[in-house]
């Protein structure tokens, strides 16, 4: 452990990462027993937090989150708030503004999104766990794109509270390491029923010696429109998991399809109800003519510091929540949320887990990011969104490198309270995977 | 004419309706909050229970169904004094709903609904350009009642209110001042369009405001002229009501399901829950069971539900002339001294059976009415019967004297009960402060119905 080199590099390695909104400068390890790091939508007493967005510069949260509070209690020392898509509003964590957090492997390219800061810090940082947050894959897809281990819990097993919301509903506090066993070592300390969050739950403990994944279901429309690369890697793996005597079969899903518009439907008319509440009013700076009226104030403020993405999403969720338009788009939203949650339920009467590639395709340059039209840049969430609407837990681990070397990864679902299984699968896969590091070079 | 009235009643719980702030009144502004009640990034809400109880049981006593399982939304509207610019009620499964409430024991009105709801903090203008915000109300727990617009005059519309707010008072023990915690948004039509004046605060305020309307409308009616649909406030130093906002529609609250709340299952909780007999209830039933009039059940239980208990035993142990003419009598005069003097004590039996047992002894020809009444005042008042006796023959003689000087009052007071008060302003004058008015009116009364 060097903890205290990790520290000491801290400014240096942020300067070349843009990992980092607000971190701990010139640190001291102090008594700590490990570092981490958080993503910034996570209140912190301690530093700024912003999730990611221009309109809550300068706010320092009166409370730490419960996530945070229990890494601490647990002998942690928070380094920093890392970067992040708006409000967690993204897929390649470009949406920020506090700048783009870079690759490990290929600073041209995306550590994903939305909690990108934190991937690209569990790749880069030497012995570091961070916390991400997971409302559509949020955590699956970064740790994809930065090849590291990423698990986003069942809903309700970690608090929620001090999370800044973006789809209530579905958002996830989750890890993210290098290290399968960190995922073990420290889901247990942030999980458990919180009387400060109506929504965590009275939940059976994590029982880490417990069976392990005997057969895998792959749904055969999670297999269109993956790139090459990634359909190699994948393929492999599955010998793999066979080598392992792990039984995997291809089944039939149609809920993939439905998952998509319904989770934006939903994401989107949680998130802009929340969103409401930043008006220049209360927290972070305040600027511009008070002498207007209020409604006036409140859109000249909205409309300077929201970015683009936070706008469309604002916009696209009142729609979906408007009289007259919400039977049609968030009721019915609603019922394709159940469909396919009864659908996981049938398959996981049969099997112990669904195995999807995490991404469709490796970690995309900026100037590729820039190109795609929103709707495409949503669509590259298909793989990760479902199980975010269903509430149930999943990992993603690396599984392969393309030519270039960027990482691929793959993603289990298992059925809900049964992370357990996703663990011991993290750890096992470490053992038999020949994960890369960055190069880290200074 | 079609008035119908939104009714919001403060729920009486200790802490806020989402988070632990006390609900009590605060010495300074934004001192009971906290990052719930403020809506600070990150905060969530935590339901007091103690609300959906109170839901219920005001859904029980307005007749309403109560749904299996309730939850809440999110209403979002942009305004400073709410904190996190959404505001969470109720909207679909509301607690109750389809209920009927009966005024006066007779005329049905119908309630549309109740839901529970978060009330926002209070805006203060302080001159042209600033206006101050206190969040410490951000977050009490309302209750709002809907009614179908099933009321016909403002009169009949404030007669209902109060005799809501008194039941409501009783069933939920909510505290004195009721005025304070009864809001009230007043629909009222006299055409087709309907307009709606928000926020009148206290009866005499929403019968004014609605008069107010009936003529505004009225005019423009017979003036050939067409009533705009729109919100207005009503000015309580002018007692007119201002245009606040045209609406050609409905505001788009754009509700959701509140997704921090999860769904309540309130079945077992409704059925556990007994509410009290209700002010309104149990004057009806007072009317039907021992034939009493509507007035003198009323003013029973406007004086007190203990006094009204009384009533009912001793109505029980002897009958009911002999109760009403000795509790609606001398005993109702002394209620509020007996109240003070033994305010620890009144709830239990046995301080009331001692005017019990006097009334029997009466009943059994122990003592005469005279004694009777002597005796249950001394009880009551802790005086000293002899002194009570020097008082009462004192103001018997000074009003009797008065009488023989003045024999018309009596043939007047055959007519008119009014007559009375020519007695009672005599004794007044005469005699200054020394007898409380309570006592003169019942002397006065006992004497002149003994002479007719």
């Amino acid at each position: 452990m060097n903890m205290q080199s990790v520290l000491s590099s801290l400014e240096k390695t942020n300067l070349r990462y843009s990992m980092f909104n607000d971190f701990l400068k010139n640190g001291e390890q102090g008594n700590s027993k490990f570092l981490f790091s958080a993503k910034d939508n996570l209140t912190s007493k301690d530093f700024e937090t912003c999730s990611g967005s221009r309109i809550l510069e300068g706010y320092h949260p009166v409370f730490d989150a419960t996530a945070i509070a229990k890494m601490r209690e647990a002998g942690g020392k928070l380094i920093g708030k890392t970067n992040m898509d708006e409000f967690g509003f993204g897929t390649f964590s470009t949406n920020s503004g506090f700048g783009i957090p870079r690759n490990p492997f290929d600073l041209e390219r995306s550590c994903g999104g939305s909690s990108g800061g934190s991937a690209c810090a569990a790749a880069v940082l030497e012995d570091h766990v961070s916390l991400g947050v997971s409302t559509g894959g949020s955590i699956c897809c970064p740790a994809s794109f930065c090849g590291v281990y990423g698990i986003a819990p069942t809903y309700g097993r970690v608090s929620r509270y001090g999370l800044i919301d973006y789809g209530n509903s579905l958002d996830k506090v989750g890890l993210l390491s290098a290290k399968a066993s960190d995922l073990s070592k420290y889901l247990p300390i942030i999980s458990g029923i919180d009387e400060k969050d109506p929504t965590s739950c009275v939940q059976p403990k994590l029982d880490l010696k417990k069976e392990k994944i005997r057969n895998i279901a792959i749904p055969k429309e999670a297999i269109d429109g993956l790139s090459k690369d990634v359909m190699t890697a994948f393929q492999s793996s599955i010998d793999t998991l066979k080598g392992m005597d792990i039984d995997v079969k291809f089944i039939e899903m149609p809920a993939l399809k439905y998952a998509m518009p319904a989770y934006y439907v939903l994401a989107t008319s949680e998130a802009s109800t929340n969103l409401a509440r930043y008006v220049g009013m209360r927290y972070g700076h305040q600027d511009g003519d008070l002498s207007l009226k209020f409604d006036d104030y409140f859109t000249y403020f909205r409309s300077k510091y929201f970015g683009d993405e936070a706008k469309r999403r604002i916009l696209l969720g009142t729609y979906t929540r408007m009289a007259g338009f919400r039977d049609r788009y968030y009721a019915k939203a609603l019922n394709v949320r159940m469909y396919v949650i009864n659908q996981y339920k049938q398959i996981f009467n049969e099997y112990d887990a669904v195995l999807t590639p995490t991404m469709p395709f490796v970690s995309p340059k900026f100037e590729d990011i820039s190109k795609m039209t929103p709707v495409e840049a949503y669509k590259a969430d298909y793989l990760t969104v479902p199980a975010n609407l269903a509430g149930t837990p999943h990992l993603s681990v690396p599984c392969g490198y393309d030519g270039n070397g960027m990482p691929i990864g793959m993603q289990f679902v298992t059925d809900h309270w049964k992370e357990d299984l996703l663990l011991t699968m993290a750890n096992e896969w470490d053992h038999t995977f020949d994960m890369k590091r960055a190069e880290v070079s200074l | 004419m079609k008035i119908g009235l939104e009714i919001h009643v403060q729920l009486p719980t200790r802490s806020k309706m989402f988070c632990s702030c006390p609900t009590t009144d605060a010495d300074a502004p934004n001192t009971h909050v906290c990052p719930t009640c403020l809506g600070m990034p990150g905060s969530k809400p935590v339901l007091n229970k103690k609300v959906l109880e109170y839901g219920i049981k005001l859904a029980k006593m307005l007749g309403c169904t109560i749904a299996d399982t309730t939850w809440f939304s999110r209403k979002t509207y942009f305004y400073p004094d709410m904190s996190k610019s959404v505001q969470i009620t109720q909207y679909d499964n509301p607690i109750g709903y389809g209920g009927m409430y009966y005024l006066n024991g007779r005329t049905p009105i119908r309630i549309t609904r109740i839901h529970l709801e978060e009330d926002p903090g209070k805006t203060k203008r302080v001159g042209e350009l600033s206006s101050l915000i206190d969040y410490n109300r951000s977050g009490i727990p309302l209750a709002e009642i809907v009614t179908e617009p099933d009321l016909k005059t403002p009169a009949e519309a404030r007669e209902f209110l109060g005799q809501l707010i008194q039941d409501i008072r009783h069933i939920i023990d909510l505290p004195g001042d009721g005025e304070r915690s009864i809001r009230c948004d007043c629909n009222i039509s006299m055409g087709i369009e309907r307009c709606e004046v928000k926020n009148v605060t206290g009866l005499k305020n929403v019968e004014r405001a609605l008069t107010f309307e009936m003529v505004r409308q009225t005019k423009i009616l017979k003036a050939g002229g067409k009533i705009d649909r729109e919100t207005r406030r009503f000015d309580e130093e002018r007692g007119v009501t201002i245009s606040v906002r045209k609406k050609e529609f409905e505001a788009d609250y754009g509700y959701i399901d509140e997704p921090d709340l999860g769904i309540y299952h309130v079945k077992e909780l409704a059925n556990s829950i007994k509410i009290k007999e209700s002010p309104l209830n149990r004057s009806v039933r007072l009317s039907k069971e021992y034939g009493l009039d509507e007035k003198t059940a009323k003013q029973l239980i406007a004086t007190s539900m203990e006094l009204t208990d009384l009533f009912e035993e001793v109505a029980k142990a002897t009958d009911v002339q002999t109760a009403k003419t000795w509790i609606a009598g001398v005993v109702s005069a002394n209620w509020k001294a007996f109240e003070c003097r033994c305010s620890e004590h009144l709830e239990q039996d046995s301080t009331r059976n001692g005017i019990l047992e006097i009334i029997c002894k009466y009943k059994a020809g122990e003592i005469t009415d005279t004694e009777c009444s002597l005796e249950i005042k001394a009880y009551m008042t802790g005086k000293d019967p002899e002194s009570v006796q020097t008082e009462s023959s004192d103001l018997d003689s000074i009003i009797g004297e008065f009488l023989i000087a003045n024999p018309e009052i009596i043939e007047d007071y055959r007519k008119n009960d009014k007559a009375i008060n020519k007695v009672i302003g005599y004794v007044m004058k005469r005699a200054g402060g020394t007898y409380s008015s309570t006592d003169v009116v019942c002397a006065a009364k006992k004497l002149l119905q003994e002479k007719i």
